[in-house]
């Protein structure tokens, strides 16, 4: 039974790659996340120097002195800011995004699968989390809990579950009363086996494309609380760019402007890939092409 | 005889200079200013903070005021003398002097006053000495010290010794809570509070029975609070508001110094005499080794902070005492930036680099609320410390309160902190060095520093009364504690006031904003 599964499941994911190598956004995505992070994992060994280094005179404007991006507050070049804030910041989206999609799918699938009494706890749960404003929440657990990158991805991943929740639940309800899972009942398959090993995989390419789009919001996240002053100081990313420049704005546009084209081209590129993804995994409106 | 001369000579050389820069300062106007930080109280007896100052300053009136030279000048006292043995100061009140509810200052609210202040104000050095205050007819009163306290001539100032009607704060109510602090506020200074919204703005009036014929000028005053600076230099530029005092960041000076509408000066600010220092934890490894101290302080330089961090708007500290204080001493331990020396002292003291080239992992705290008077100076210890081997994490405060645990109960290893002397050591200095103000608070001998010297000349200059001597005390002590390092003097702050071209006579007293603002005049 689950090796003709696994038989036929690749099919699809051939012809889904198929489809969404077809579309020149989603490849134009693909592309520019690919370059982005080769630069963000390789531009470290190649630069070797420390980002926190004061390199020229502080607010040095671009395109004047060494710096090619010139230099912020303290004197710290921006370009160097660039390439090693790119890890963190990236780090911290992929975690996040992480942590709320297991969060999201455990209780998501939990509540779809057993009904009833537990649906109703864990989506009133879910509801608290959703009616909570996410940003002032993660503000909450960010300062409590000291800023560091661990926490700021474990605040952002800890309040921005409940979408992921709510659609695998959906997911489950739906699939949980297909003829196939009736079929495991009826040989006997345990709950654990039902849940993680035939509904979960059916119900994960919907879950694909909302980790991905998942990884976006949580850079925005980690920028948001940078912004707000709330990221690690000890480690360049984006999002404390943006946060210790932004008092400097008026008369330093280079040291927010970069780092935000950054954030922006990198959720940008998130996005396409994940518009692709819905339309490569998705049977209706592959049909429709 | 001469003292009187000397106080009338200056009298006619302000009124000289008043009205040289005020030809067209006319009685009238409402004057719009901008604080960053919230007035919580009106009562500056028994709160400090330039939120309560500023404001307590032009609502309560003060025995003395001071000149931009530290000379003390006839207020609320018309004359005062202090006795020979320096054990007593008489003030002759003025008898013209009414509370804003129209009843007569004597002086047993001055007594009253005095002694609220000596057992609530948060700076507990400031009339500690007091013992009694005399009252031996309404217009003479006569404070009784335990020692000679030649602070106490500051102490009287406008910021620190406002004069409260006993009518109203000593009906017995707990006087920190009273109810009076911030609602039907009865003053006596030039202005009267008219509308106070907590946290955004308040009013203040002129007061029309005030004591001093034809003062205030203003009709009004009305401050503001923004915690954003760069929202209060937009409204600056707009022309909606009017003057900045206490303007501590550099980047918005600069852009102020651009704008034709605007002017700025760091005048006003002598008696403040705020400085920026990083704090050692003396108690802790390795840094109870003075080398480990001497090293740290070799490796900042303290010309690229003020010249670059700060745009040349910081000057470079020396040591305890702000130079603009008459207790200043030039001749002390001065630390040049000097990395090979730093690393030669850190290897005597035994802490040799490890292969990855680390000799030592430390977190570095900083006061949240001044970005670039701290946080950017702790930000700078991480590179500047990293080219002698020290790796610095630097630990982002939360909040005030999160910080203010960690240096109370001494959980740090390093720490950017800053202090205001408030017009006289004894008042805003001494607290930072005395081994007896090891406590666990905020604001105390953090460092933990112990140094009997130390301890004995502050106690001797505290009670010096010839202003000379006590020079030479504060010379020794500065020497002795630039030799210990127990801290690293950073820069004087970088205050100033940014204000529209408009506004005449801005307030350039040693107290500046502080003080009241009698001739202060906006031009049409």
């Amino acid at each position: 039974m689950s090796a003709e599964a696994t038989v036929r499941s690749e099919h699809p994911t051939r012809e889904a790659a198929r489809v969404f190598m077809r579309s020149p956004a989603a490849v134009g995505g693909l592309l520019l996340l690919a370059a982005i992070l080769a630069v963000a994992l390789a531009g470290p060994f190649v630069l070797n120097v420390d980002p926190f280094d004061i390199t020229a005179a502080p607010l040095t404007p671009p395109w004047t002195g060494d710096a090619l991006l010139g230099t912020d507050q303290q004197g710290r070049d921006v370009l160097i800011g660039l390439v090693y804030g790119g890890r963190a910041t990236l780090a911290v989206g992929a975690t996040a995004a992480l942590i709320s999609i297991l969060i999201g799918i455990a209780i998501g699938a939990l509540a779809g699968y057993f009904g009833g009494t537990i649906d109703e706890m864990l989506m009133r749960v879910t509801e608290f989390f959703q009616v909570l404003p996410a940003l002032l929440f993660a503000m909450v657990l960010v300062t409590l809990l000291s800023p560091s990158l661990p926490t700021v991805a474990l605040s952002i991943g800890a309040v921005s579950w409940t979408a992921t929740a709510r659609l695998t639940r959906a997911e489950f309800l739906k699939i949980k009363q297909l003829d196939f899972v009736a079929a495991e009942h009826v040989i006997g398959a345990g709950r654990n086996r039902i849940i993680w090993k035939v509904i979960l995989p059916n119900a994960l390419p919907p879950l694909i494309v909302s980790a991905t789009l998942a990884i976006g919001t949580a850079i925005l996240f980690e920028a948001s609380l940078s912004f707000l002053g709330l990221g690690d100081p000890n480690r360049m990313s984006w999002g404390l760019m943006i946060g210790s420049g932004r008092s400097y704005m008026l008369s330093c546009w280079w040291g927010v402007t970069f780092p935000g084209l950054m954030i922006f081209l990198s959720v940008l590129a998130i996005s396409l890939i994940g518009d692709g993804l819905n339309d490569a995994l998705n049977p209706k409106l592959r049909e429709r092409r | 005889m001469k003292r009187w001369l000397i106080v009338s000579a200056l009298a006619a050389a302000s009124c000289a200079m008043t009205g040289a820069a005020a030809k067209d300062a006319k009685r009238g106007g409402t004057l719009v200013m901008g604080q960053s930080v919230a007035t919580s109280t009106f009562n500056n007896a028994v709160a400090s903070g330039t939120g309560v100052m500023v404001p307590g300053a032009q609502i309560f009136a003060s025995p003395l005021m001071h000149d931009d030279k530290w000379n003390p000048e006839p207020y609320l006292a018309e004359r005062w003398e202090v006795a020979k043995d320096n054990l007593s100061v008489t003030l002759h009140l003025r008898k013209d002097a009414v509370f804003h509810d129209g009843k007569p200052i004597t002086s047993e609210d001055v007594a009253f006053s005095i002694i609220t202040i000596r057992d609530n104000h948060p700076f507990n050095t400031m009339l500690k000495p007091v013992d009694t205050v005399d009252t031996p007819d309404p217009h003479t009163a006569v404070i009784r010290l335990k020692h000679p306290h030649p602070a106490i001539l500051y102490a009287m100032g406008p910021p620190l010794m406002p004069i409260l009607p006993k009518h109203v704060y000593g009906d017995g109510r707990p006087i920190k809570t009273h109810p009076s602090n911030t609602k039907d506020v009865v003053g006596s200074g030039p202005f009267k509070l008219a509308e106070f919204k907590p946290g955004d703005q308040l009013v203040l009036e002129r007061f029309d029975k005030f004591f001093i014929k034809g003062r205030p000028l203003l009709d009004r005053i009305i401050i503001k609070t923004y915690p954003d600076s760069q929202t209060s230099l937009l409204e600056l530029e707009a022309g909606r508001l009017h003057m900045q005092p206490f303007f501590n960041r550099v980047l918005e000076i600069e852009r102020a110094k651009s704008n034709p509408q605007l002017a700025i000066t760091s005048g006003g600010y002598q008696a403040i005499g705020g400085i920026n220092w990083l704090l050692f934890n003396n108690k802790k490894k390795p840094f109870d080794d003075i080398r480990v101290r001497q090293a740290i302080t070799h490796a900042i330089d303290r010309e690229f902070i003020a010249k670059a961090l700060h745009k040349g708007l910081s000057k470079v500290a020396t040591g305890p005492i702000h130079s603009s204080f008459p207790q200043y001493s030039p001749d002390v331990t001065r630390y040049k930036f000097d990395l090979k020396k730093a690393e030669a002292l850190l290897d005597a003291a035994g802490l040799t680099k490890g292969a990855d080239g680390v000799r030592l992992k430390i977190t570095c705290d900083y006061y949240p609320g001044d970005e670039d008077g701290q946080k950017r100076i702790a930000e700078y210890m991480k590179p500047a410390l990293k080219k002698i081997g020290i790796e610095v994490e630097v630990r982002a405060p939360a909040d005030f309160a999160s910080w203010a645990k960690r240096m109370a109960q001494k959980d740090f290893d390093i720490s950017m902190d800053a202090a205001f002397a408030w017009g006289d050591p004894v008042i805003g200095v001494h607290r930072t060095y005395l081994s007896t103000n090891i406590r666990p608070l905020v604001f105390t001998n953090n460092a933990q520093y112990v140094n009997p010297r130390v301890d004995e000349l502050l106690a001797a200059a505290e009670r010096e009364p010839d202003a000379d001597k006590r020079k030479v005390l504060y010379a020794e002590f500065q020497k002795v504690v630039t030799a210990d390092v127990p801290l690293s003097w950073v820069t004087e702050l970088p205050y100033h006031t940014i204000y529209s071209r408009r506004v005449r006579n801005v307030p350039v007293t040693i107290w500046g904003t502080a003080s009241p603002m009698l001739d202060v005049a906006l031009a049409d």
